[in-house]
């Protein structure tokens, strides 16, 4: 009964070793191993993730052709981040070349987190669909912002006959 | 473990390693998850923070879809060059670390040394632009406060009588009527024309027959909210009493300002103490030889790291692009 670097559920503890040692000497040698990693992968995808922030950052400029439409660039800005999180977790957090315990670690804890925030909505998101009188009274809404807006136009008026 | 229970007849192909106390004994132990124990407590407190951000950026997401009025980004004073050049940053560090790794398993422990304290250097300066960037929101009167900050929902009768109270404070009294006196030739021309209407704006918060419209106008004038246009860019957009004359500190209106204030300073706040915590791993991390038997301890503080930039991530464009 021998054991090798390639079976699948994952190093098999040498006899007389714990678990960290046998994964120690797997680090060291790693190489042979599983080759992955490697510093040319780790700068392909720092360049990824820098071209990736730029992309995001292209919704703030100018040349953003939707700029009227701010879903468009949520829906853009959300897709590029899961992309860059993806990018992370797989190379720089060795995941992609994790055995299938990343499974059972990372995916009940991402749909507890989906879950939470669902079940906030009721009672948090909705808040604003019946509210008391006087916390409509005290509330910013979307008026004051008009009246704001018109206070800075009159203001630019009193500039000018100035 | 104890090897006495089992015994197998020795195995001459089996290759050594067995220094046991029964030289015929050989014994193979599959752990639980194929993984060492520092890192599967790392992952297991990973899963944990994945819950904890999630919570924090699902409430956010939540709170600001939820509100009546959200402020856009230069209403609060948020530059997004600056926060897209503090997530180039915390993405240069997820890099040094990680080759900070591969430097110390192929046992080169001055490059590994290099590399972390390049992290280090770059944690630090995340922190410091962060600094930069709490300090410009202070400066405007935006932090989190109870009942409120210097900043006023709406330009309603409350805004109206703080105001007036801040006007009519002593030492306030005393240095408006400095300011009064001071001859024109010693103030620059903006100065000259922010006391020409701070003059104004007094007279309009102690007005008996004050229209509601006014406090809108004294809030333009104490600090305005830049145009949708106007400001966009990061060149700053009209001047407000409060910029001219910084030690007025007057309350401010920003709808939906104070709700943003606290979810924004609850989530980078937390994830600042993040960084902070990383940064003193680090720090510990620097005092060992980090050659491949520090590997494991590198890889698990790295782990650490990049999830600390995977929050950014989601981050920087929930709170600066949105």
């Amino acid at each position: 009964m021998t054991h090798h670097a390639h079976d699948p559920h994952g190093p098999v503890t040498r006899a007389g070793e714990t678990a960290d040692e046998t994964l120690e000497h797997a680090a060291q040698g790693h190489e042979d191993g599983h080759g992955h990693g490697g510093v040319g992968k780790y700068l392909l995808v720092f360049a990824a993730l820098c071209g990736l922030t730029t992309m995001s950052f292209l919704t703030y400029s100018s040349f953003w052709p939707w700029r009227d439409e701010p879903h468009v660039g949520w829906a853009f800005m959300m897709a590029v981040s899961c992309t860059k999180a993806m990018l992370v977790v797989l190379f720089f957090m060795h995941v992609l070349w994790e055995a299938n315990w990343k499974y059972v670690l990372t995916i009940p804890a991402a749909m507890m987190a989906v879950f939470l925030a669902i079940m906030l909505v009721p009672d948090v998101g909705l808040r604003n669909r019946m509210v008391a009188q006087e916390r409509a009274l005290h509330m910013a809404r979307q008026s004051d912002v008009r009246l704001l807006q018109q206070a800075a136009e009159a203001k630019l008026l009193s500039d000018q006959a100035h | 473990m104890n090897a006495s229970a089992i015994s197998i007849p020795h195995d001459p192909d089996h290759h050594g390693g067995d220094h046991g106390h029964h030289g015929h004994v050989t014994l193979q132990y599959q752990p639980g998850l194929p993984l060492s124990k520092g890192k599967l407590i790392m992952w297991l407190f990973l899963s944990t923070e994945i819950m904890f951000f999630a919570a924090l950026l699902g409430s956010y997401v939540v709170l600001r879809f939820g509100a009546a009025v959200w402020p856009k980004p230069h209403h609060v004073h948020l530059s997004e060059p600056i926060g897209a050049f503090n997530t180039f940053v915390l993405i240069c560090s997820s890099v040094t670390i990680v080759l900070a790794l591969e430097a110390a398993r192929a046992n080169k422990t001055g490059l590994a040394k290099m590399w972390m304290v390049l992290t280090l250097a770059l944690g630090t300066l995340f922190l410091g632009v962060k600094a930069f960037e709490y300090q410009a929101k202070f400066s405007h009167g935006i932090y989190p406060w109870s009942p409120r900050s210097r900043v006023f929902e709406k330009p309603d009768l409350y805004y109206g009588s703080a105001v007036r109270a801040r006007l009519g404070e002593p030492a306030m009294i005393d240095r408006l009527k400095e300011l009064d006196e001071t001859p024109e030739d010693k103030l620059s021309p903006e100065e000259i024309s922010a006391r020409r209407r701070l003059k104004q704006v007094r007279e309009m918060v102690a007005s008996p027959d004050q229209q509601p419209f006014d406090l809108a106008v004294v809030a333009d004038q104490v600090m305005p909210l830049p145009a949708d246009g106007a400001g966009a860019h990061g060149g700053h957009g009209p001047h407000g009493l409060n910029d001219t004359f910084p030690w007025l500190k007057l309350p401010a209106v920003i709808p939906g300002g104070n709700m943003w204030a606290s979810t924004y300073f609850f989530l980078t706040g937390f994830h600042a103490i993040h960084v902070l915590v990383g940064l003193i791993v680090f720090a510990i991390l620097l005092l060992y030889r980090l050659g491949p038997k520090r590997a494991g301890m590198i890889e698990n503080a790295g782990l650490y790291w990049h999830f600390v930039d995977l929050v950014w991530i989601f981050l920087f464009p929930l709170l600066y692009l949105f």
